[in-house]
């Protein structure tokens, strides 16, 4: 299929025409914070801003999310199950590094003996639309986790904003199908694409932050009883901004509260999140758990899943209260020497 | 500035060297560009990397509470008095603590001078005397820096810390006439459904990442209220009536010990303006108690103490 | 879609208080529907989550024996918010239920071996359903010689006495029961279980070892285990992590990238000599 152009000016038509048949999530500047919202109407959308500040994990994990309900009676329960199933969904202007979340995220949730039902229908059922990124900021590093500003990966279309217009490009067969719906859309022309071919070139030269992940995997496995988490730990706070505003991040914790059983996002930094009720907890400090978020994303993912569980968007670096630099801490790492791998296997 | 940081490492390394303290906590050079980090020296040698700004902004009696060995603390006027309580409250021992007092002028609020740029990203920044100078790409601003301070910076009346035990530099003229409860007058002046509103707008933002707990010096308990289970106290979701009782009860947890340091609503990553809520409290133990918290080493906080003159018109 | 975290209903049939501090009972539960019952297909040393509405769940690991077609028992202490509210439950009380999940126990590696069984105060509840499988008229033939050695503080913290009367009446199992330290009136043997476990020296030829115990206990038998000449592929050990969703997605039962409820909580002492040690 060709690609297509669109002057921005006919976007809001566009939004306009999908909203008629999907549930549409844009970035939206809610009281001043950049997070994905389910649209209203297409003029508040801002697509011309930075990365949103929160993820858009949230659009398939809830930070709060009902797994079922109940009615307790006299020695009687009812369950009610929530329609998992929900409508057509678009999400539009992922950038590429939040959308190879998705990638990594259904690797997860959506693979092996027990697959989320939540996450999946939620997933089965959207379109993901992709905006490029032109203007890489300091602390994104998606090139070093083999993303890239203009990536594909992940998305059913891709945007690029050439200027006046945007450039589309259906990627998935599912794309293509979104692409269909508005024949109005004009084809593009080769100076578009030349003009988005340079963007993009441009663009994988702006991102200047470079983490050398090569060999982190490895030289990590030895490095479970390693002084360095000591050094690392030692201003963390314990918060969860890190991990709340990590796009990969997706822990969470199941409770019941006023007739539903719910799930809520949970943090590996928080003290409790591993405290057994025996009293006994195998990550008593922040030494352990600060451990535990390193290694699962650049060792433990990789044996199970075969890549990083990072994306490089730079959000735990613009966000964390001490300035502790994921960039930093990987560095460091990967600086040590190789014979520091333990010979236990 | 210079003059201070050489004077601040050579106090370190003197504390250092002679044994004085195992550590000490100060502040080095971050990543970003207004950015400092917390930094631990326990070697002479790397006093070096201590630095001091108007970007020091962590508080660093977070790092004081639960430690073995002696520090050497760096601090401002809010962190002094925040050290102060924790030794009042028993939390730290005083023989296990210097504290390194610096006069401070504010220190800058980084979201300010990313909101005056707006999209631009600040790619470079140094601070010279009341000026930032901030660059990026195709662009270089010079900024007042007090445009830029943090609000409780504005309001502050202890900028040289009230408690230490070694000063660096020379004190600094402090802000005596500035009225420091100008915003609570302002949500006092609300009609109770416009302050309601207000409230709701700003703790209906919260994502429940306890980020303004965890930089909280005060916020020691082993266990948190939020994190006890027998019994649940409250609902762990991000529904506004959940995240509203977390901070309100967090507000009354700190009265009269809060000493406005705005760390809370400086690490707040949705923006909420939580000062308000605990200036507020900090107005009612003022007006009651005549109590500034932190500014002794054994006044006991007075809603932890019993005095006979406490005021007690409520019991009829 | 089958969705994993829906539970099915199940009804307390029967409460058995196991000790004398009360804290430990055995809920006895029967699935609301028939055909769930039949599909709830589990192995010894596998676990549920349970769930007391209102409440919420747990994982508690299966203490009935595959053998018992009718209903599922789950021994549980009293520790948290579920497990009070299970505690203060009546019989006929509905109860969630999902599950079973995890590895089990390697039947397959069991068979056609000598079995010896070590466990320490309440985490015997997965090793009582082992035994009381093998000991079945229908499988007993299938394993050789079956050895257990069981310790609790004291005897009223000893946890199914009607089994283990039954079962010192069999001459087809070694039973060692010991406690801590010597009450008035126990006859029995008395002393930690990796001393017991060292006196009863069971042979490790043609034998694998089953234990299950608090961390403390592992650290403490597993040298004695060593003594014995017991590989440490031939020795199983159980876990018990924090858990919530029993399926590998909530993400905090992992040592290193193992998920215990997911790939255990039955690990060889071999696999979990690789691990982290963050137990």
């Amino acid at each position: 299929m060709k690609w297509k152009v669109i002057e921005k000016s006919k976007l809001p038509n566009l939004i306009g025409e999908l909203a008629r048949e999907y549930e549409i999530f844009a970035p939206v500047d809610r009281k001043s914070i950049g997070s994905f919202e389910r649209l209203a109407s297409g003029s508040e959308v801002s697509l011309d801003s930075r990365n949103t500040k929160k993820p858009p994990k949230d659009v398939f994990i809830p930070q709060t999310e009902t797994l079922f309900t109940y009615k307790t009676g006299k020695q009687e329960v009812e369950l009610a199950a929530p329609q998992v199933v929900i409508g057509q969904r678009v999400v539009l202007a992922v950038r590429p590094c939040d959308a190879k979340s998705f990638v990594l995220l259904d690797k997860f949730l959506s693979s092996g003996e027990y697959k989320d039902a939540y996450y999946k229908e939620k997933r089965k059922n959207t379109t993901i639309v992709g905006l490029a990124c032109n203007h890489p900021l300091s602390t994104c590093f998606c090139t070093s986790l083999g993303g890239s500003p203009h990536g594909k990966e992940g998305l059913d279309v891709l945007l690029q904003d050439i200027n006046d217009k945007y450039l589309i490009e259906p990627i998935t067969e599912r794309g293509e199908k979104l692409i269909e719906k508005f024949p109005w859309l004009k084809e593009a022309e080769r100076a578009d694409i030349d003009k988005a071919k340079k963007l993009s070139d441009d663009a994988e030269a702006a991102v200047k932050s470079k983490v050398s992940i090569d060999g982190v995997d490895n030289k990590l496995d030895g490095m479970f009883d390693d002084p360095i988490w000591e050094q690392i730990c030692q201003k963390c706070l314990n918060c969860g901004i890190c991990t709340f505003f990590c796009p990969t991040c997706c822990c969470f914790d199941v409770l019941d509260e006023d007739g539903k059983r719910i799930r809520i996002w949970d943090s590996c930094q928080f003290s409790c999140f591993t405290l057994h009720g025996s009293g006994h907890n195998p990550r008593p400090s922040g030494k352990e758990r600060m451990r535990q978020r390193i290694m699962h994303k650049f060792n433990y993912f990789v044996k199970t899943h075969g890549e990083s569980f990072c994306v490089g968007c730079g959000r735990c670096i613009q966000e964390c209260p001490v300035n502790l630099d994921i960039r930093e801490v990987v560095g460091a790492i990967s600086a040590l020497p190789t014979d520091k791998r333990s010979d236990n296997d | 500035m210079e003059k201070l940081e050489k004077s601040l490492r050579e106090i370190a390394e003197k504390l250092l060297s002679e044994k004085k303290v195992d550590l000490i906590i100060g502040y080095e050079r971050g990543t970003r560009p207004l950015r400092t980090t917390p930094c631990f020296v326990n070697k002479t040698e790397d006093v070096q990397k201590l630095i001091w700004d108007s970007s020091c902004d962590n508080n660093l009696a977070k790092y004081v509470v639960d430690r073995k060995e002696k520090v050497g603390v760096v601090a401002k006027g809010c962190d002094a008095r925040l050290i102060a309580v924790c030794i009042a409250e028993n939390q730290v021992p005083k023989e296990n603590v210097i504290i390194i007092g610096v006069p401070c002028l504010g220190v800058v609020d980084r979201k300010k001078v990313e909101s005056k740029l707006e999209e631009k990203e600040i790619l470079e920044a140094t601070i010279e005397g009341e000026k930032i100078k901030v660059k990026g790409e195709e662009f270089e601003l010079l900024l007042a820096k007090n445009d830029f301070l943090c609000d409780s910076c504005l309001t502050c009346k202890h900028r040289n810390p009230p408690i230490q035990d070694v000063l660096v530099g020379e004190e600094v003229p402090e802000l005596t006439e500035v009225n420091e409860f100008t915003e609570v007058e302002n949500l006092e002046a609300m009609a109770a459904e416009e302050r309601w509103n207000h409230f709701n707008g700003e703790l209906s933002k919260c994502i429940r990442c306890y980020a303004c707990r965890s930089v909280c010096p005060l916020c020691y308990c082993k266990t948190c209220f939020v994190d006890q289970s027998i019994p649940t106290w409250f609902g762990k979701t991000n529904d506004l009536s959940d995240t509203m009782i977390y901070h309100i009860v967090r507000a009354l947890h700190v009265a009269g010990r809060c000493v406005d340091c705005g760390a809370c609503s400086r690490v707040c990553p949705v923006n909420i303006n939580l000062r308000e809520l605990m200036k507020k409290i900090e107005k009612i133990v003022k007006e009651r108690y005549n109590f500034k918290a932190g500014l002794s080493l054994e006044e006991a906080p007075p809603l932890g103490d019993f005095k006979s003159e406490d005021p007690q018109e409520f019991i009829k | 879609m089958t969705n994993p975290y829906i539970p099915n209903l199940t009804v307390i049939r029967k409460i058995t208080t196991e000790n004398e501090a009360k804290d430990i009972k055995t809920f006895e539960l029967t699935f609301k529907d028939s055909e769930a019952m039949k599909n709830f297909k589990y192995r010894c040393g596998q676990f549920a989550e349970i769930s007391v509405f209102g409440a919420g769940e747990c994982p508690i690991g299966i203490a009935s024996s595959p053998m018992d077609k009718d209903a599922i028992q789950f021994t549980v202490k009293r520790v948290g918010v579920v497990t009070t509210a299970l505690h203060n439950s009546e019989e006929g009380t509905v109860m969630g239920v999902r599950g079973p999940y995890g590895n089990g126990f390697p039947m397959e590696r069991l068979e056609g071996r000598n079995v010896v069984i070590v466990g320490g105060g309440f985490a015997f509840t997965t090793l009582r359903s082992l035994a009381n499988f093998i000991l079945h008229k229908a499988n007993r033939e299938k394993f050789k010689d079956l050895t257990v050695i069981y310790g609790a503080r004291n005897p009223g913290e000893l946890i199914y006495k009607y089994d283990l009367e039954a079962w010192k009446k069999r001459d087809d199992i070694n039973l060692n029961v010991t406690i801590d330290s010597a009450v008035p009136g126990w006859k029995g043997l008395v002393g930690f279980v990796p001393a017991v476990l060292k006196d009863v020296a069971p042979s490790s030829d043609n034998a694998i070892a089953v234990v299950c115990g608090p961390p403390i206990m592992y650290k403490f038998t597993m040298p004695v285990i060593s003594e014995l000449g017991f590989s440490p592929e031939n020795v199983l050990l159980s876990f018990e992590m924090r858990m919530k969703c029993g399926i590998g997605k909530c993400g905090r039962c992992n040592i290193g990238e193992k998920f215990v409820c997911k790939d255990g909580p039955v690990f060889t002492y071999k696999e979990f000599q690789r691990m982290p040690k963050e137990y």
